[in-house]
């Protein structure tokens, strides 16, 4: 297991380098010699490794006015606190639901129209109504994550096995002690499986409200709109790559936590 | 005989589903008493997981009664009342010794009691070294006793048992008998024992209440002679429980045959 280990990442490694080094190459070479700005892949559009990394090196510097780290951080916060939010408001709102018919079958109309709603649609409407700053990141990301644990915990919540309810009550549980001891952690394993979907969606919604909030909102999804604006392929890219590296840390931080949440499923026991 | 702790009184119980009526059990009387053992044998859909959920309050009878302990069985179950049910219901997110403990948390037991007694009951299951493991790992035979002793530590007074070995393999089944018969010969709590097997009937209870199909009644009730305390395995061979086996085979025999004429 530990050679095949090795193999994998050998081969990761080499694919990223052959990767990187064809792109440098391949932007270097001029349609017609010696004349400027003639190239069969031209950087213009889509940079080249080593303007990026330069690009990068001099936005993470204090000559800049709002360095790049400060964006990145900007974006991390925004979507940490969507994430939180929309979590808590689903599982709550998702268990109240899922557990009385009567109430779920009068939002259901409601649930379904909001949700069908393209959530980008709302962000003019959400920068109106919250301003440019965090706050309107912070609802946007809500936005999307609310529904996506919301729908989950609402299933959850509806397919607790009766017969474990039956078996509580036969211990002597009386009914805030089934909801503690059966209905919330029968439901949770549900909302944790939305958990790592829910982190990508909130940096979506996250980045978006950024492409709108202009510089007070700050974020990469700022960097990327004002790259647009001054036709500028390497802060573009660099703001990719940082994206890219925010969206991969938190997905493996969200997968170690649901792994030590759900431990006694039989899927996460591989050892 | 000792006092009557179960009296079940012409209870009859009839399903709906759609237009269709289904009568599951018809003018069912008979009685467990104090300690006792009784078993409920008869063909799958007879009706004899009916008439226990009735007793535990899962489903409300269409007709007749139920007196627990001389009162009569409403929408909750009696709290003296121990179930064991013929699917697994441990928890999968406790694990094995939490959820041991589920009944005595349940009703507010000390932390250091609640301890001391799941050890015991560890002890008395065979699971040491299990402890701290979640029910995912476990074989079935293992969840089953892990769901026994759950039910046990809480010293129910009255155990009904539906089905609880139905989907072992038959050397599970026969190790689980010999724990199971250990456990009751010393508390004697008074047990109902639903099943459709008749060696396991035969080999755990006093008396076997034997169920027509359906709509189900009782075609005969049949007292068990075996001395205790009993040994699963060497009972098998004995010319009682052959005898005893097939008089009781003879008349439940009947039933299968009408079905299938």
């Amino acid at each position: 297991m530990k050679g095949g280990n090795w193999s994998v990442w050998a081969w990761r490694l080499g694919i990223l380098i052959a990767f990187l080094a064809a792109w440098e190459y391949l932007t270097g070479i001029k349609a017609v010699s010696k004349t400027p700005g003639l190239y069969w892949i031209d950087p213009f559009f889509i940079s080249r490794p080593s303007a990026i990394a330069h690009r990068f090196a001099y936005l993470m510097s204090d000559e800049v006015r709002l360095p790049l780290w400060r964006m990145a951080l900007s974006t991390v916060q925004s979507t940490l606190w969507g994430f939180m939010v929309g979590i808590t408001s689903g599982f709550v709102t998702g268990l109240l639901l899922g557990r009385s018919d009567q109430v779920a079958r009068v939002f259901d109309p409601f649930i379904v129209a909001f949700n069908s709603l393209p959530r980008i649609a709302l962000v003019p409407l959400v920068t109106m109504v919250f301003g440019f700053g965090l706050l309107a990141k912070i609802v946007l990301a809500w936005s999307i994550v609310f529904f996506i644990v919301f729908f989950n915990t609402f299933q959850g919540a509806r397919s607790v096995d009766a017969d474990l309810i039956h078996s509580a009550r036969f211990l002597g549980a009386g009914e805030r002690q089934i909801l503690r001891t059966v209905i919330v952690p029968s439901t949770l394993a549900w909302t944790f499986a939305s958990l790592t979907p829910s982190i990508s969606f909130a940096l979506i919604g996250v980045v978006v409200g950024e492409f709108i909030g202009g510089e007070s909102g700050g974020g990469l999804g700022y960097l990327i709109i004002q790259s647009l604006g001054t036709l500028n392929a390497a802060d573009m890219m660099v703001a990719l790559f940082v994206l890219g590296a925010i969206g991969i840390v938190m997905a493996l931080g969200i997968r170690q936590i649901e792994v030590r949440l759900l431990r006694w499923r039989p899927e996460y026991q591989k050892r | 005989m000792s006092r009557v702790r179960i009296a079940i009184r012409d209870l009859s119980k009839t399903f709906h589903q759609g237009p269709r009526e289904i009568c599951a059990v018809s003018g069912v009387t008979f009685d467990v008493h104090d300690r006792e053992f009784v078993a409920v044998v008869g063909p799958s859909g007879c009706g004899k997981s009916t008439i226990l959920n009735m007793i535990g309050s899962l489903v409300a009878p269409t007709s007749g009664e139920i007196l627990v302990d001389g009162s009569r069985v409403g929408a909750r179950s009696a709290p003296q009342i121990g179930y064991v049910f013929q699917k697994d219901t441990i928890f999968p997110w406790r694990t094995v010794e939490r959820n041991i403990a589920l009944g005595l948390e349940y009703r507010g037991v000390g932390r250091a009691e609640v301890g001391a007694r799941v050890k015991e009951a560890v002890k008395l299951a065979g699971l040491e070294g299990f402890e701290e493991v979640f029910p995912a790992t476990l074989s079935g035979g293992m969840r089953q006793r892990v769901a026994l002793m759950r039910s046990l530590v809480v010293n129910p007074e009255i155990l009904l048992m539906d089905e609880p070995f139905g989907a072992l393999d038959t050397h599970t089944k026969l190790n689980l008998h010999a724990e199971l018969l250990g456990l009751w010969g010393s508390r004697r709590q008074t047990v109902v024992f639903v099943t459709h097997d008749l060696s396991e009937a035969i080999t755990l209870a006093d008396r076997i209440v034997v169920m027509t199909r359906r709509p189900g009644r009782i075609k005969l009730v049949y007292d068990v002679k075996l001395p205790r305390p009993r040994d699963v395995i060497a009972l098998r061979e004995s010319s009682e429980y052959l005898r005893e086996y097939g008089e009781i085979w003879h008349a439940l025999g009947e039933e299968f045959q009408e079905r299938l004429s």
